[in-house]
């Protein structure tokens, strides 16, 4: 606060008393003078005072040549003190808004990347550049069907996909902890981006992607029909295990202490609440999840009403319309408080006996892609079906109405906000789409994926063509993938 | 003309309880993200580059380049970056009524 103060009180033209017009401070002496009404430029003049500095900048401007000037080291010297003078103001919350702590948050300030030494050298010996323009079809690349791995090609396209995961792997960020390199998947997921994006149109052959997936994941291996949604979580826990070179998952594997970069994409808090009916005590579970499966109407597990006395609240822009279902109503349906009846009675540690309660789900932490299952393969005792009922789903997603923290809202009476417009944390665009045709036992996989802001395309297998946003609004959908529209650094 | 002061008086005193309590410095840093956010400053940097080129690096002085740019960057900023500030300090100025 001090600071401020100071700079309000000190850091003005002493001419006109003005704050901005692009103050300088004079080199030879103690004067600060506005650049745009030219009061540094009567200093300049009558004191012959030839050198100023703009104090927002750390420009050095000389009044002979009329023009900034440009000195290696002053330039060296600017950049330090900026850079300590960021730090400092980083670590005293006083002066620093919340705003920026969000942006910067380790005490340093964004600035432009400057290739090292061997940078250069590098980007010398490989002349060849890529320049991405609207139309350019880089990262598209068919993948070609290893005998019904459709549902492994689908997975591929969506993860390829996946801009935080494409950053990070085309940025060489992977450092391999496996004992055996040629055994890590993340290394072949490497591999598989530089694939992707290499430019070459022909369709890829993933056979040793195939064969990692096999020895790591036993029970996907051999050619029969697999399920998308089981390959996922498969391929996840297995990138996840290697990323910290777990060859067998026998390390300790703590999954709130994690830093591996499938957590920080994929791993979201599922927050489950259990509220004793005797004393109203509620007990709180929070559990990570990688993917939220919803129940879908037409299963053998009643759909509506959503909620006991559900009303007919208007979420997401849309009112219940009774006909289409929509991946809000399936979320609202989750996030219901369920009645778990007196057959189901838990211990209350409130009571020390055991009472009947609800149990309801929230969402305690976002994920930065959030992918959602819609179980449309019933496998219960009795029967094996696939539940075809359309579900239609948004471009744009806003989780606010699922958070933990809404409901917490809404319990204490507090009214609910309207999607407020800045608060942009919990809002998320589609990217990725999988859907399935046929039957349970026979069927085919294929994939819409998002191509630069609004370009889609369909992947089938080694098959790549454009497609309409509409075409994507209208499939079935299977696995819908979320990317968070907003992110901050934490 | 008392009516012309009274207007710069409270723009001054507007501006001094804006640096003093550092929310000057937030919605700096503010229309700073958003400008870039939004694709402005990759637009004006390719402005610049051209009035460059069509000037010639040895005839070109910074004071010319802001000259050149400012109409323009004034008039690409986008309606909604230009709403979310101007509620932000009509939020700030209800916060700080006693002014």
């Amino acid at each position: 606060l001090s600071v401020s103060l100071f700079q309000a009180k000190s850091c003005i033209c002493h001419m006109c008393g003005a704050h901005l017009n692009r103050l300088h401070s004079c080199l030879y002496c103690v004067f600060f003078g506005c650049f745009t009404k030219k009061h540094i430029h009567e200093h300049a003049k009558t004191k012959r005072h030839n050198l100023a500095i703009d104090l927002l900048y750390g420009g050095i401007y000389c009044f002979m040549c009329q023009d900034y000037i440009y000195d290696k080291d002053m330039e060296q010297i600017a950049k330090e003190e900026q850079r300590k003078a960021w730090k400092l103001q980083a670590f005293t919350p006083t002066v620093v808004s919340h705003y920026q702590c969000t942006m910067t948050g380790i005490g340093e300030k964004y600035s432009t990347w400057e290739p090292t030494k061997r940078e250069l050298e590098l980007l010398r010996h490989n002349p060849k550049r890529r320049k991405i323009t609207t139309n350019c079809t880089i990262g598209l690349r068919g993948l070609i069907n290893l005998g019904n791995t459709c549902f492994m090609n689908c997975i591929v396209q969506a993860l390829t996909h996946t801009p935080l995961l494409r950053d990070f792997f085309l940025s060489d960020r992977h450092k391999c902890e496996m004992q055996s390199p040629s055994s890590c998947l993340v290394c072949e997921m490497s591999t598989l981006f530089q694939e992707f994006y290499s430019g070459h149109r022909s369709p890829h052959i993933p056979y040793r992607l195939l064969h990692l997936v096999w020895t790591h994941a036993r029970h996907l291996a051999g050619y029969e029909q697999q399920d998308a949604h089981e390959f996922l979580i498969a391929a996840l826990d297995v990138l996840h295990r290697h990323c910290k070179g777990d060859d067998n998952g026998k390390k300790a594997n703590n999954p709130n202490h994690c830093n591996c970069i499938i957590d920080q994409i994929f791993t979201g808090g599922l927050q489950s609440d259990v509220t004793c009916q005797v004393c109203h005590g509620v007990s709180t579970t929070i559990d990570p999840f990688w993917d939220i499966s919803l129940d879908l109407p037409g299963s053998s597990t009643p759909f509506w009403p959503l909620s006991p006395g559900s009303d007919g609240s208007v979420v997401n822009g849309e009112s219940h319309v009774s006909g289409t279902t929509t991946l809000t109503d399936c979320l609202r349906r989750f996030t219901r408080p369920e009645h778990l009846g007196s057959s189901a009675k838990i211990k209350c540690s409130g009571c020390h006996s055991y009472q009947e309660s609800t149990k309801q789900l929230t969402m305690k932490k976002l994920p930065i892609v959030a992918c959602f299952h819609l179980k449309r393969f019933e496998h219960s005792a009795k029967l094996r079906r696939k539940i075809t009922t359309y579900v239609s789903f948004p471009l744009e997603l806003d989780m606010t109405p699922f958070m933990a923290s809404s409901k917490e809202s809404r319990m204490n009476g507090q009214y609910q906000q309207p999607t407020d417009s800045l608060n942009n944390d919990n809002k998320y665009s589609l990217f990725a789409v999988v859907n399935h045709q046929g039957t349970l036992e026979s069927g085919h996989y294929t994939s819409f994926i998002r191509q630069h802001k609004d370009q889609w395309f369909k992947c089938d297998d080694a098959i790549i063509t454009k497609a309409s946003i509409k075409d994507v609004l209208d499939s079935e959908g299977y696995l819908l993938f979320y990317h968070k529209q907003f992110l901050e650094y934490e | 003309a008392c009516r012309m002061n009274k207007d710069a008086q409270m723009r001054a005193t507007i501006n001094q309880k804006l640096i003093e309590t550092g929310e000057r410095e937030r919605l700096k840093e503010l229309l700073r993200a958003k400008l870039i956010e939004c694709g402005w400053k990759d637009q004006l940097k390719a402005h610049c580059k051209d009035v460059i080129k069509e000037k010639g690096l040895e005839h070109v002085t910074v004071d010319d380049l802001v000259a050149e740019i400012t109409p323009k960057g004034r008039a690409l900023v986008p309606d909604s970056v230009k709403k979310e500030l101007l509620q932000r300090i009509r939020t700030f100025l209800a916060q700080h009524a006693s002014l």
